[in-house]
């Protein structure tokens, strides 16, 4: 597995913002944590991105157990492993499209200016390569973003809420980028509570309040393989209601679906 | 980032703190400006209160000597202080500090039958030492001389005239000679009374200049007025004549009677330089202070310095806290962007790195700027409010700089420090 999530859980006094969750994530696997706003998701993700560490548990990736590492190691696992797509972009406001490329080759190993530029034209932006962000709209942006996360090769992709700030024409640029980052083998795990974004997934978990409450498949193929692979459902030690404590998935319908259906 | 090819890396180092430089401009001009402020203020406050004071301290310098040396004669003979000694003991002098000097030779001569002291100088040395001699017409050259006050009082002399002087070798016999040389050396100086306290008692001139044992003698060598000295002092009753012209009116070549120096060492450094010479007994010099000169000398400039100092050091320190407070400000600002490196896999050192060179960066060209501007102000303040001019200390210059480099760098530890520490998650989520 890439990725092992055991037990872990972040508490801030007396919240729990995420509750007790176990999860396996293999290599190749498009997942989507999905839940509504304050349900723990981008806690998860910056658990999962090295960026923030859980008050109890143990998070593995390629089997290293990350509370083991120090700040630099866990530098070296962020900037060898994953690739980060923000929400609001975080791109260097001083720096432009494409240098803001090269910053992440920069810290990774050697800048090389026409790969970033390649990068850029990957995600179609390589006649905007040399404007500032100032001067490009929020879609182009993301796509920056995306560029920015690519760049290095990540084995995993960390994307949090990455169309929450685009249209639809520009979600569907980034969606189709992920799908192809699919196909060529890379691990995404997206964080969003966008129905649309989450269906293009093989896998959903959902939280609530920190809790995982749901599992479900889109892709049955992949689950077969997953589970040949002796992977497990993913789970919860939280005794909350509604909590997937089994060895089987609860199922779940996204609330944003429904509310955008009207239940039906 | 060892075993990296530098080139590119280090060209996208220079791009990123470029961009950071140029495309943020509204906030690197708010850092170079902190900075610009801060050296402007530690240059013009620095180089006033280094040169001022000791400007000021030159100039009291020039109102007459805080050292005298004189011969010390144990045979009754009087030979003065050869030129060789003379130079000798200004080498020790200068070895404190810097020093000018006059040399000055008594004797006693006669005018219309009546006595009076001259003095062999050369004019521009004494005239280098004395700026408060207040001198009407021309200093002493050969075939004129310089008289006091008093004795063109009492001579009826003016400016242009011309007096005939005399000498006999009688009235300098040994019994006299403490007469002319404790006069004249007491001349010197008001203060140098004290000074001189060891030798035998002058006869002192009378308030119009000459002694009551005049005889009548009025055989000699005639002699131009070209100027006349008011001090108010013992100066006034002298005749100043140029060596030359002493030696020829006199017949005889010999040292000097009394060196006085002006000497830029105060204080305990001063009383070095008397002791040093005083412990050379084979010297067969005595050095002495002119205690009241050197005292209030340095109780001037001492009290000038301390309030300099204490005015600049306030003025500095406030300064400084609004400088670091504005760097420190501005890189707080970039939190995120500290945030964002960190995720993006970049090392605290590496981000220490940029943003510190950022900084000193500022640091560099507001302390540039700063220094030049902090020096014209100097300029101006030492020029329109002391009246003096102020020349550039490369010194003080470059430690403004590097200073303005430093304070910059250190204003901006904590900030980097403390986005450093935190996770990057939640320094973006600050944002």
């Amino acid at each position: 597995m890439l990725l092992e999530l055991d037990h872990i859980s972040k508490i801030y006094g007396s919240l729990h913002a995420v509750d007790d969750l176990s999860l396996t994530v293999p290599e190749g696997e498009w997942l989507a944590i999905v839940g509504s706003s304050g349900s723990g998701k981008t806690t998860l993700m910056n658990m999962i991105g090295c960026m923030d560490t859980p008050s109890k548990g143990s998070v593995s990736l390629e089997g290293r157990k990350l509370e083991d590492l120090n700040a630099t190691q866990l530098a070296d696992v962020r900037k060898n492993l994953i690739g980060l797509v923000f929400q609001k972009f975080y791109l260097v406001p001083h720096l432009t499209a494409v240098e803001n490329v090269m910053v992440a080759q920069y810290y990774h190993s050697v800048v090389d200016e026409k790969q970033a530029m390649e990068a850029l034209d990957k995600v179609g932006l390589a006649e905007r390569a040399h404007h500032l962000p100032g001067q490009l709209s929020g879609g182009e942006q993301q796509r920056v973003c995306i560029a920015r996360a690519l760049i290095n090769c990540p084995k995993l992709i960390l994307a949090d809420e990455p169309t929450g700030n685009l249209d639809e024409k520009n979600e569907k640029i980034v969606l189709d980028l992920f799908r192809e980052l699919h196909r060529q083998g890379t691990t995404i795990i997206v964080v969003t509570h966008d129905a649309l974004v989450a269906s293009c997934a093989e896998r959903e978990i959902m939280l609530n309040h920190g809790v995982l409450v749901g599992e479900k498949w889109n892709d049955d193929a992949a689950r077969a393989a997953y589970e040949a692979a002796g992977g497990k459902p993913a789970s919860t030690g939280s005794k909350a209601e509604g909590a997937q404590n089994g060895d089987a998935p609860v199922g779940f319908e996204d609330p944003t679906k429904a509310a955008k259906t009207g239940g039906e | 980032m060892a075993g990296k090819p530098m080139t590119s890396n280090s060209r996208m180092f220079f791009k990123m703190l470029w961009g950071a430089v140029f495309r943020r401009r509204s906030r690197a001009i708010m850092a170079v400006v902190a900075s610009m402020v801060g050296a402007a203020t530690l240059f013009c406050l620095t180089a006033i209160c280094i040169a001022v004071p000791q400007q000021m301290n030159d100039e009291m310098r020039s109102y007459g000597a805080n050292l005298i040396v004189t011969p010390i004669e144990t045979d009754g003979h009087k030979t003065g202080i050869d030129d060789a000694m003379v130079d000798h003991t200004t080498e020790m002098v200068r070895a404190h500090g810097t020093a000018r000097y006059a040399t000055y030779r008594y004797e006693n001569v006669r005018v219309n039958a009546a006595p009076y002291v001259m003095a062999g100088v050369d004019a521009a040395q004494v005239r280098d030492l004395n700026h408060h001699w207040s001198v009407d017409g021309d200093w002493p050259s050969n075939g004129s001389v310089l008289i006091g006050r008093d004795v063109a009082d009492a001579l009826g002399a003016d400016i242009g005239s011309s007096i005939t002087i005399g000498y006999r070798s009688s009235d300098n016999s040994a019994s006299s000679s403490s007469s002319s040389s404790s006069s004249s050396s007491s001349a010197s100086s008001s203060d140098n009374a004290q000074a001189q306290s060891g030798s035998s008692a002058p006869s002192a001139p009378s308030e119009s200049g000459h002694v009551s044992s005049d005889i009548m003698e009025t055989k000699g060598t005639d002699f131009r007025v070209a100027g006349i000295v008011d001090t108010g002092g013992n100066e006034d009753s002298i005749i100043y004549a140029t060596l030359n012209d002493m030696q020829k009116l006199t017949g005889t070549k010999r040292g000097a009677d009394v060196i006085e120096y002006s000497a830029s060492a105060t204080g305990d450094d001063l009383t070095k330089t008397v002791t040093s010479i005083n412990d050379m007994t084979s010297m067969h010099v005595k050095a002495q202070q002119v205690t009241k000169i050197t005292s209030s000398d340095t109780r001037i400039i001492t009290m000038l310095q301390t309030l300099f100092w204490i005015v600049s050091l306030v003025v500095l320190v406030l300064t400084l806290v609004g400088v670091s407070t504005t760097i420190s400000s501005i890189v707080s600002q970039r939190g995120y962007e500290i945030g964002l490196r960190k995720a993006l896999g970049a090392s605290s050192r590496s981000i220490g790195l940029e943003f510190y060179v950022e900084s000193a960066f500022y640091g560099l060209i507001g302390g540039l700027i700063g220094t030049a501007a902090g020096y014209g102000l100097a300029y101006v303040l030492t020029t329109v409010v002391f009246g003096r001019t102020l020349s550039l200390n490369w010194p003080l210059a470059i430690g403004s700089v590097v200073f303005s480099a430093l304070i910059a760098v250190l204003a901006s530890i904590p900030p980097v420090h403390r986005a450093n520490r935190i996770d990057p998650a939640v320094v973006l989520r600050e944002e």
